[in-house]
């Protein structure tokens, strides 16, 4: 009994150090994000810049651009991980992202057709890429229906769709190569030059999606067990899948808006989760959370920072950084597993 | 509990798999539905439980209408184990086993301590109260199953559902299973329909057996009666004695040498 105990404990405890630590790290991190850059301060004159009251460099500087950035980073990071992390459990299957259900090239062919084909709308490029995101989805669903939701066939639509999407988009790439620089920045995800008024709108949304994925915690965690165990647990599967994805597709269409596309947080972040913590949803989707908020905070702030007076689209370190980071936790660890 | 299923039909597309099928599962009963590999046992065990959707005919439970259950009326009534199931190999066994109290919660819910109480006593029931602490991956197949049954039994089903719920597991754990049912039944009333493919074992366990050939009922009733060498012959194109051994209460299956 004694020995019991102590192991229940160890595993709570291991949870709480995970989070302690993420937390710890996303904090020094703020702080380095805030203080790096073309200009470096040290963090005296960061806290004397803002709380003096005077206008000077440093506060525009840190006020009006680092820190929104900041913010961006931390939102993005959460809303892509826990958008991730629910598809996963939706599809039971580990190479699930919201790639998979269409967000990303929806999302893209509605930004690269404004961005090349109407340039004078390119104000509404975020609304045009959340709605492509939510049709491309919406498509895939309602292709892959057949008296209910088949994972398999989901993602079978989903490389159908997705390869029309992409070839559209190619096309047009093609034909205007000479004005492709908005469309590049929006196909490798820049956090460059954004500002309050996206961290107001991003907040809101990442909110209601956020909150909505912790609502989904049982489900995510029954729709492990198999459809048949979920549906004689009283568990209405279909229902249960097409919240979750909606809430997930939710989450990355809304960062998409903001950032462009930034690939492989939401695939790679939930499973470094599980192998930190397990893979119950009530420990790994926080731990997803707050991980992705770390790893995208440290990718952009490398991006910005690494070479001087060039900035590297956070897209690109993350596809960098963590596709040999993933490899080496794989190695270690041995096992990952999409459900 | 009483399960009445009456000419209820089950269709994979085009495919009739069951047609014209009556079954009555009398209350605290242990009834077991055999039949060769693709006869449509499976599929009967999932239209009675609503896994599956019937075409035609109905299924009451007690007097009402499966149909007007709701999710999760229907999983405190009944349990079912199917037969794939599968939970993420970290996945602690009394967490596990807490699943079965879903049907009984709210979203936002947690267990109290009632549902403590229960998820408790179906692991004592199931024997695996020594193995709680431990990940799924840990337990061996015998051990694994035993904790599905746990989970399904923290539902409180007044009958349990289990399709094949000793395939993969060696004659002891085979044997171990078939006297964790009957314990089930026996101690707790819970009544149990399960499809078998091992005659012996349904010999031996059932109350009631209803045979099934090609989506049809063949034939039904006691053990002793239904199985003999002419339905063996029919329905499963096997030669056999049926034995009789003094001190032994129920008969045994002796097939024919194999040549």
């Amino acid at each position: 009994m004694k020995k019991k105990s102590t192991k229940r404990q160890v595993s709570a405890l291991r949870v709480g150090t995970v989070w302690l630590v993420l937390l710890i790290l996303l904090a020094v991190l703020s702080v380095v994000a805030v203080a790096v850059g073309s200009a470096g301060y040290s963090v005296g004159e960061i806290l004397h810049a803002i709380f003096s009251g005077e206008d000077s460099t440093i506060k525009v500087i840190v006020v009006n651009l680092r820190l929104p950035r900041l913010l961006l980073a931390i939102m993005i990071g959460a809303s892509l991980s826990a958008s991730g992390a629910l598809l996963q459990s939706v599809m039971r299957n580990p190479l699930a992202d919201p790639g998979t259900i269409g967000v990303s090239a929806g999302a893209g062919t509605a930004a690269t057709t404004i961005l090349l084909l109407f340039p004078s709308l390119t104000n509404t490029v975020p609304l045009f890429a959340f709605g492509g995101a939510a049709l491309a989805c919406g498509l895939i669903y309602s292709l892959a229906w057949k008296g209910g939701i088949d994972p398999v066939r989901i993602i079978l639509s989903g490389v159908a769709i997705n390869s029309v999407l992409s070839a559209y988009n190619s096309l047009l790439q093609l034909l205007y190569s000479d004005s492709l620089q908005g469309v590049l920045a929006f196909m490798n995800g820049s956090l460059s030059g954004r500002s309050w008024s996206q961290v107001r709108i991003l907040a809101v949304y990442a909110g209601i999606g956020l909150v909505l994925s912790f609502m989904c915690i049982k489900s995510a965690n029954t729709l492990q067990l198999g459809d048949e165990m979920a549906k004689s647990l009283g568990v209405k599967v279909n229902a249960s899948r097409l919240f979750l994805s909606a809430v997930s597709a939710f989450l990355a269409a809304a960062t998409v808006s903001v950032a462009g596309m930034i690939g492989f947080v939401g695939l790679v972040v939930p499973h470094i989760a599980r192998l930190l913590v397990g893979s119950d949803y009530k420990a790994m989707l926080p731990t997803s959370v707050l991980l992705g908020a770390v790893v995208l905070l440290a990718a952009d702030t490398i991006g910005r920072t690494i070479v001087p007076g060039m900035e590297i689209p956070v897209g690109i370190v993350m596809s960098v950084t963590g596709g040999p980071f993933f490899l080496y936790m794989l190695r270690k660890k041995g096992k990952v597993s999409g459900n | 509990m009483e399960i009445k299923a009456q000419n209820i039909e089950i269709a994979y597309g085009d495919y009739l798999a069951v047609k014209d099928m009556n079954i009555l599962v009398e209350k605290g009963k242990i009834t077991t539905i055999i039949g060769p590999n693709g006869s449509g046992k499976s599929t009967v065990l999932k239209g009675l439980t609503r896994l599956l959707n019937y075409r035609k005919g109905s299924v009451y439970l007690d007097a009402r209408n499966l149909k007007e259950f709701s999710a999760k009326e229907l999983a405190r009534h009944i349990g079912v184990l199917p037969q794939m199931h599968s939970a993420p190999p970290d996945f602690q066994v009394k967490e596990l086993v807490s699943y079965g109290r879903m049907p009984y919660q709210k979203w936002y819910e947690r267990c109290n301590e009632e549902d403590q109480r229960i998820i408790d006593w179906a692991m004592q029931a199931t024997g695996v109260w020594e193995l709680r602490e431990k990940s799924i991956n840990e337990c061996s197949g015998g051990e694994s199953q035993r904790v599905w049954i746990a989970t399904v039994l923290t539902q409180q089903p007044e009958i349990l559902f289990l399709d094949e719920p000793t395939t993969y597991l060696d004659i002891s754990h085979q044997q171990e299973m078939m006297r964790l049912v009957k314990k089930l039944n026996r101690e707790s009333g819970i009544g149990v329909v399960m499809v078998l493919h091992d005659l012996s074992h349904a010999m031996e366990v059932s109350d009631w057996v209803v045979v099934i050939k090609n989506g049809k009922k063949y034939d039904e009733g006691k053990p002793e009666d239904v199985i003999n060498p002419r339905m063996m012959r029919e329905v499963y194109d096997v030669d056999c004695d049926i034995i009789n051994i003094p001190g032994r209460e129920k008969p045994l299956i002796a097939y024919r040498e194999i040549s």
